[in-house]
């Protein structure tokens, strides 16, 4: 409990110093750079994403200023992160890393539901909302209640497909790490589901699983005490905001992949 | 002596067995339930029910004369929901606790919107007795205390101004659809999944209909021709929600609520399949019942007990999911689930209605 208290303090102090950095940059340092990418402190291990373009979210940026994002899915606020009644931490770090962006979050999450309940959602809030980016925390669930993968699959494929159509971006966040579910057989099936969807797919994911496990891995090399819940504590939830903005941040200035001549 | 078999019983006792399974995601018999061909689904017909239910009791001879008594009944039954409601929650969050430490896995104690609790307990146990903070598939009760602590207001609408009291339920559905407005939850910032605004509108829907005077009666005296017009909406939306033939959200004019298919809004659509659903299916309990005595008078019994069978089903519906977690889901664990799981909701109805005879022959 002490253990995983220090880990939080550690997280949150770094999470807070990588805000006043950017706060603090003089006004021609800040006229210089208009984007300052933020940073992932080294208490939250390795992002694990891809610089995978956010082209409609550039789209919003350049021509409004303002990006509005919907987190669905499972535990949709956990990745939000921040202290309670503030703005949440990804909309913090958004709005000082890149000057003049005005975020708007909007959380639309049901803790259990699964990836096809929420699939039938998210066409409603994207209907009612207009988002230019999507968060969708997805899989723990669907692995729990041992959703058939193909099935699975197929949700969340055909999902994607009718946000790109709609010129929504989507970010996915894949499922816990916890080792004692290495061995899980169903669990690991829709990590790999969800790799290949991601893959196939085009679309940027948060592999929140594989930073964990690095970080659980470099704890234990180091001789420290492996975090035994990372990722359930508020501490987890600012590294997951801290992956997040990073990943948007690199998502909304990344070159479009050409596409491939016919 | 219970009351015998009737089809309002019969009809809440099948919307229990709905929400009992429909609990478990993912579980091979929820392909069985009636929301595979219809719009609505076993939350519309419970709150439906529920209304119907308070008309009863407005109607009742002891009710009927006393409306200071009829009221503190009413806020009494209120209070007996809440209560229900907190401890359901409560063996929720001890269930979610114990499967967690059980399998090694702190994941479970995420579940359901129970991270809050566990993680910032102070601020999460003063939303959980506000109800404004809920478990996932523990959400419709909090609704239904809404709706009881509304309904001495109800009945004194009905008693005193009878023609106002649909008009104001349907001047707020829409209002609530088209500015839209909604429940705020907190701690956890979002939306109480079931808006109450929208949703008071099916609860009063319920108690209209149940009268023999104004509007309820004007229905049963056209219920012919109403079930001749209703048959095809049945028919069509099933169609529509068998092949997704649902028009494109983005696609829709403003206000989109009022066109979209949306649970947590009651939407036009979702409400009007409902009515055409209850207006065919009110015909058939007569022609089966008889037939199926056993099935009547097991639905019925549940339906007659329907808070503590909602109750023992909501915890049941957890541990369903946590055993098909634990045990590699199958069509065998899911019968067994499943099996287990009605027989025990029986034995709740049973055991209820023993000790209401205890309690009327002492």
């Amino acid at each position: 409990m002490a253990r995983a208290a220090k880990i939080t303090k550690l997280i949150r102090a770094a999470a807070l110093l990588a805000i006043a950095q950017l706060a603090s940059l003089s006004p021609t340092a800040r006229a210089q750079t208009d984007t300052q990418l933020p940073t992932v402190p080294k208490e939250c291990g390795e992002i694990a994403a891809a610089d995978t373009p956010l082209p409609h979210g550039a789209t919003a940026l350049r021509e409004r200023k303002q990006l509005r994002i919907l987190a669905i899915g499972a535990s949709s606020a956990s990745m939000l992160g921040g202290a309670r009644d503030t703005m949440p931490l990804l909309e913090q770090i958004l709005e000082r890393s890149i000057k003049g962006l005005d975020v708007e979050i909007i959380n639309r999450g049901v803790s259990g539901e699964l990836a096809a309940a929420a699939a039938e959602r998210l066409k409603i809030e994207v209907a009612l909302n207009h988002p230019d980016v999507i968060l969708w925390q997805v899989g723990t669930n669907d692995a729990f209640a041992q959703v058939p993968v193909e099935e699975f699959e197929t949700t969340v494929r055909d999902m994607l497909q009718w946000l790109r159509k709609h010129n929504v971006d989507a970010i996915l966040i894949g499922l816990h790490y916890m080792k004692q579910l290495a061995a899980h057989e169903h669990y690991q099936a829709i990590r790999a589901s969800l790799r290949r969807i991601v893959a196939e797919e085009g679309v940027l994911r948060i592999g929140r699983y594989e930073s964990s496990e690095i970080l659980a891995r470099t704890m234990r090399e180091e001789g420290h005490p492996e975090p035994s819940t990372f990722g359930l504590s508020e501490g987890g939830y600012n590294c997951m905001a801290q992956y997040l903005a990073r990943a948007i941040a690199v998502g909304l200035f990344a070159k479009p992949t050409p596409k491939p001549l016919p | 002596m219970p009351r015998q078999a009737n089809a309002v019983d019969f009809w809440r006792g099948f919307a229990l067995v709905s929400i009992f399974i429909n609990h478990i995601p993912g579980i091979w018999f929820e392909r069985l339930t009636h929301r595979n061909l219809s719009v609505s689904d076993s939350a519309e017909l419970f709150v439906f029910l529920a209304g119907w239910s308070l008309g009863l009791l407005v109607s009742s001879r002891s009710a009927a004369t006393n409306s200071a008594l009829l009221v503190f009944r009413l806020g009494g039954r209120a209070v007996t929901i809440y209560a229900a409601q907190i401890l359901i929650s409560s063996i929720a969050l001890a269930l979610l606790a114990s499967a967690a430490y059980a399998f090694d896995n702190p994941l479970i104690l995420e579940w359901h919107n129970a991270a809050a609790i566990f993680q910032e307990p102070a601020l999460s146990h003063i939303g959980l007795v506000l109800l404004s903070h809920h478990l996932g598939y523990f959400d419709i009760l909090p609704l239904y205390v809404v709706l009881m602590l509304t309904a001495p207001a109800i009945a004194m609408l009905d008693r005193f101004a009878r023609p106002a009291l649909l008009p104001l339920s349907f001047a707020l559905y829409f209002a609530a659809l088209i500015v839209p407005f909604t429940a705020r939850t907190w701690p956890v910032e979002g939306q109480w999944f079931f808006n109450p605004f929208t949703w008071q509108a099916m609860f009063v829907l319920g108690f209209v209909l149940s009268r023999n005077m104004g509007v309820g009666a004007i229905v049963r005296r056209h219920i012919d021709g109403i079930r001749i017009a209703a048959l095809p909406i049945v028919l069509v939306t099933a169609v529509m929600v068998v092949w997704n033939w649902f028009p494109d959200p983005t696609a829709l004019p403003e206000p989109k609520l009022l066109f979209l298919n949306g649970k947590s809004f009651l939407t036009p659509i979702r409400l009007l399949q409902f009515l055409a659903l209850i207006a065919v299916f009110s015909a058939i309990y007569g022609l089966f019942a008889p037939h199926v005595p056993w099935l009547t008078e097991f639905l019925s019994s549940l339906g007659r007990n329907s808070l503590n069978v909602f109750c023992v089903a909501s915890v049941l519906s957890l541990v369903g999911q946590i055993i098909r977690y634990r045990y590699a889901a199958s069509f065998l664990v899911d019968t067994v689930v499943v099996l287990v799981g009605l027989g025990l909701l029986w034995l709740t109805a049973t055991v209820s209605e023993w000790r209401e005879r205890q309690k009327s022959q002492s």
